[in-house]
């Protein structure tokens, strides 16, 4: 279950402000953003995206775990990353077509700033500096994720596989 | 012969420019100082008292088609009236225009064979039940004279003399024939369109490091001795002084041998030239041409890279190790169980050309080429290193040697033995072999440093030290082939080889009084342990400490038991991530940099500690730095193929480091433009 609270203004921009995403953003569009969010508490076991769904928040995770997965037919759930406190979930919001790429899954107890994508995609189109700084943010998020996902797809570790194949006396 | 009288070999390579050095200090004899005069009919009574001597004669004689160095049993089997044609991949026997027997330039072959023979046995490896016992093998080095040696060999002898006696470990197999041997020297009236001894510096005319020297006349040979034991020989020959006349001849000859040569490759600040250009296109241009082929360095008579091999009796009771050459073109030189590290011929060649010119400085205070033109010569698609060096045209500072302590069986041939005390699975692949009845100077090791491991039958292999008990250590192993599938297999009681501790350590000292990061991935904890140990044990002098481990899977985690602990303890953050989640798995998943990249610690007072695949690490560097950890502050250890653990057999060679002695830990800064570069 999902509860959703307002708290005040001042405490938003503060929670969204300390957070890892938040501090990479100037204080107005802060401000501006925190005029939207909204707090999610969100219990362990509970769906933040569902892949292939409509993404409906862009949301900042402020405590708590989030598992990203991905069904894999006959091996069910397969978790592909964890975001931790201070990244990111749904940034498929603000990017055409809206579609979640994975399911989000909380594993543990979880606090989001959530940015419904309606009200922020309006805020981007007519706010060209909140624009202007968002975007370039966002795209740091998922170039960090590609990067990341690209060495996991090395499997640096799974060396010794690798040397069964290559014939070694050692 | 080597003796405290012969002349000392000069400072080589000699500053450009410097006319040829002065002559031996005469030596008294009952013939008077000389230089002496040998007629040519005279000289079988050289080779003859050489042989009356029990010494084996080697020197120059035609054998397929090329003047090599063999058995001499008398003068008839010199190249008389032989001379030869030298060009790049190109060598050919002509008929000379004089009946001079030293009338050629240098051949394929050089004293190296002699002195460095292309096997030799290390030691015989024993299982007898569970004990094991590793027998030096007897050194065989019977009585040799060289004749016919040219300044750029002794040159080239000088320099290996510097590789296997200049410390701080010394080849006695090498000291045992460089003492058995007698050295005739010749000074070259000749040269051929290959050789370039002057620009290095080491000819044409001999300067030391012989008991006799001979210049060819038409008419006979004047004759130096730089030795007691050549000015001996003097006295027991039919020789009388040279004349003015014969001494000006020779000296003319000589000199217009130099002349010819000119100076085809300035060496003035080629290190450093020659190391600016990693990422020269020559490189790749080379390799267009360049096969591979490893002609060049069996030619050479400096190259001295090794690799010891086996041979076992069926049952694997009984193994002779041999020393035998190999050499950094072959494909399998710098291959470590999960890749190659330099698996394209212009890294090899890369290799090659900046150990000669450049980090052979570095590591021996010369230049390891001695100008010869062998390599060119015999170079089947006739590369011309002269060429290429001019084509291509960079800086390392030197490194000094740090203190540490000294390993038991330090060398190759040699290994202690220990006891294996208890074996632990850790996962499906990797096992801690504890192990007792080992010598203290493994006990007194650092952490991170590793010991060579073997046992009878098997190469031996480099493994990190995991743990530093108060009369054990531990050794974690992956099963990556037959050597360690071997040593795993063992059980409690049985014995095994052990060289060490060999190796740089974490400077766990610098640490004090900062934060520590530690950083690591899959096997790269067991090298981290005894840090961990070491940090733990004396916790209050270190603020912050955070520990990063990656694995594939939690079932692929070293330790899993120790890691709780530390968990527990509270004054470690311990933080853990796998690659691959199982459904079991509820912790963070993905790479072991996200575990930090959103972190709010500040770097400025941190020292980090990183051991992984390389991959890994330049990811986490990366991030480091973005924290603001200087290169300085961060250290790395790099794997690569390591045989000898003390500098010496080559294959770990890394720019101008070497990853067995200046390594296995590295600060970045010391690494500099090395850290993940492609083929280095």
């Amino acid at each position: 279950m999902t509860v959703s609270t307002s708290p005040s203004a001042p405490d938003l921009i503060a929670a969204l402000g300390s957070s890892w995403f938040g501090a990479g953003l100037p204080p107005e569009t802060v401000a501006r953003l925190a005029a939207i969010a909204v707090l999610q508490a969100v219990e362990a076991g509970d769906e933040v995206t569902r892949e292939g769904q409509i993404t409906e928040a862009l949301s900042i995770v402020l405590s708590g775990r989030v598992a990203l997965r991905m069904l894999v037919p006959e091996r069910g759930m397969v978790t592909i990353l964890t975001v931790e406190p201070g990244d990111v979930v749904g940034w498929s919001a603000i990017v055409s077509p809206h579609r979640a790429t994975s399911t989000a899954i909380a594993i543990e107890p979880v606090t989001l700033v959530e940015l419904p994508g309606e009200r922020l995609r309006a805020l981007l189109r007519t706010d060209h500096a909140l624009a202007a700084s968002l975007y370039p943010r966002v795209l740091q998020v998922v170039s960090r994720r590609l990067s990341a996902t690209r060495m996991q797809l090395l499997d640096l570790f799974a060396r010794e596989e690798w040397g069964r194949k290559d014939e070694t006396s050692w | 012969m080597v003796n405290d009288e012969r002349m000392p070999y000069a400072p080589y390579p000699a500053p450009t420019g410097t006319a040829v050095a002065a002559p031996p200090t005469p030596v008294a004899s009952a013939h008077g100082s000389g230089p002496w005069f040998l007629a040519r009919d005279n000289l079988g009574v050289l080779i003859d008292l050489l042989r009356e001597g029990g010494r084996t004669v080697i020197g120059p004689r035609v054998m397929d088609g090329a003047v090599v160095y063999g058995e001499i049993r008398s003068v008839d089997e010199l190249p008389a009236g032989i001379g030869d044609e030298q060009s790049p991949g190109k060598y050919g026997l002509v008929d000379g225009q004089h009946r001079r027997v030293f009338d050629y330039a240098v051949g394929p072959i050089s004293p190296k064979r002699w002195t460095f023979p292309p096997v030799v046995p290390l030691h015989v490896g024993r299982r007898d039940g569970k004990a094991v016992t590793f027998e030096p093998a007897p050194i065989d080095a019977p009585p040799l004279a060289f004749l016919g040696v040219r300044a750029c060999e002794l040159a080239a002898l000088g320099i290996q003399d510097r590789v296997f006696l200049g410390g701080p470990y010394t080849d006695e197999d090498y000291r045992a024939r460089r003492r058995n041997a007698l050295v005739v020297a010749v000074n070259c009236t000749t040269a051929a369109s290959t050789c370039f001894c002057t620009s290095m510096g080491t000819g044409p005319e001999v300067r030391g490091g012989f008991d006799l020297a001979l210049t060819e006349l038409d008419e006979g040979f004047l004759l130096r001795a730089g030795s007691r034991e050549g000015a001996d020989l003097v006295t027991h020959l039919p020789v009388r002084g040279a004349d003015a006349g014969q001494l000006f001849r020779a000296a003319e000859v000589v000199g217009k041998v130099a002349a010819t040569m000119g100076d085809p490759v300035p060496t003035a600040g080629l290190h450093d030239r020659l190391l600016a250009q990693f990422d020269s296109p020559q490189w790749a241009r080379i390799a267009e041409r360049c096969l591979s082929c490893a002609n060049c360095t069996m030619v050479c008579p400096t190259c001295f890279c090794s690799s010891v091999t086996q041979r076992s009796d069926l049952d694997g009771e009984v193994s002779t190790s041999d020393r035998v050459w190999d050499f950094c073109f072959t494909a399998g030189f710098a291959k470590v169980a999960g890749g190659n590290f330099r698996s394209r011929p212009r890294d090899r060649y890369r290799q090659w050309l900046t150990h000669k010119f450049a980090t052979w400085v570095d590591q021996f205070g010369s230049f390891g080429c001695v100008g010869c033109g062998r390599c060119i010569a015999w170079c089947p698609v006739g590369i011309d290193i002269r060429a290429e060096l001019m084509a291509i045209a960079p800086p390392l500072a030197a490194w000094s040697e740090p203190t540490r302590p000294r390993p038991v069986a330090a060398t190759p041939g040699s290994f202690a033995t220990a006891r294996i005390v208890s074996v632990r699975n850790e996962t499906a692949d990797v096992t801690t072999l504890t192990l007792g009845d080992v010598d203290t100077a493994l006990l007194a090791g650092e952490f991170g440093q590793f010991a060579m491991v073997t046992v009878p039958a098997f190469p031996p292999l480099p493994i990190s030290i995991s743990r530093f008990g108060r009369d054990t250590i531990d050794l974690t192993i992956r099963a990556a082939g037959p050597a360690t599938a071997a040593i795993i297999g063992l059980g409690p009681r049985d014995e095994i080889g052990i060289r060490g501790p060999l190796g740089t350590s974490w400077p766990i000292e610098r640490a004090m009084g900062h934060d520590v990061v530690i950083v690591t991935g899959g096997i790269g904890l067991a090298p981290l342990r005894p840090l961990i140990d070491g940090l733990l044990a004396q916790r209050d002098r270190f603020d912050a400490i955070r520990l990063y481990y990656g694995a594939r899977t939690q079932v692929d985690q070293l330790y899993r038991e120790e890691i709780r602990g530390w968990a527990a303890r509270g004054d470690i953050d311990v933080q853990l991530i796998v690659d691959r989640a199982t459904p079991d798995w509820n912790g963070p998943v993905g790479v072991v940099t996200n575990l930090f990249d959103h972190a709010t610690w500040d770097g400025s007072r941190s020292l980090a500690f990183v051991c992984g695949p390389e991959r890994m690490m330049e990811a986490t560097v990366e991030q480091l730095e973005e924290r603001g950890l200087s290169p300085d502050r961060i250290f790395v250890t790099l794997e690569r193929h390591m045989e000898c653990g003390i500098g010496l057999c080559g294959h770990c060679q890394t720019g101008g480091l070497f990853v067995c002695r200046d390594g296995p830990v590295f600060s970045l800064s010391q690494l500099g433009g090395i850290f993940g570069r492609e083929g280095i």
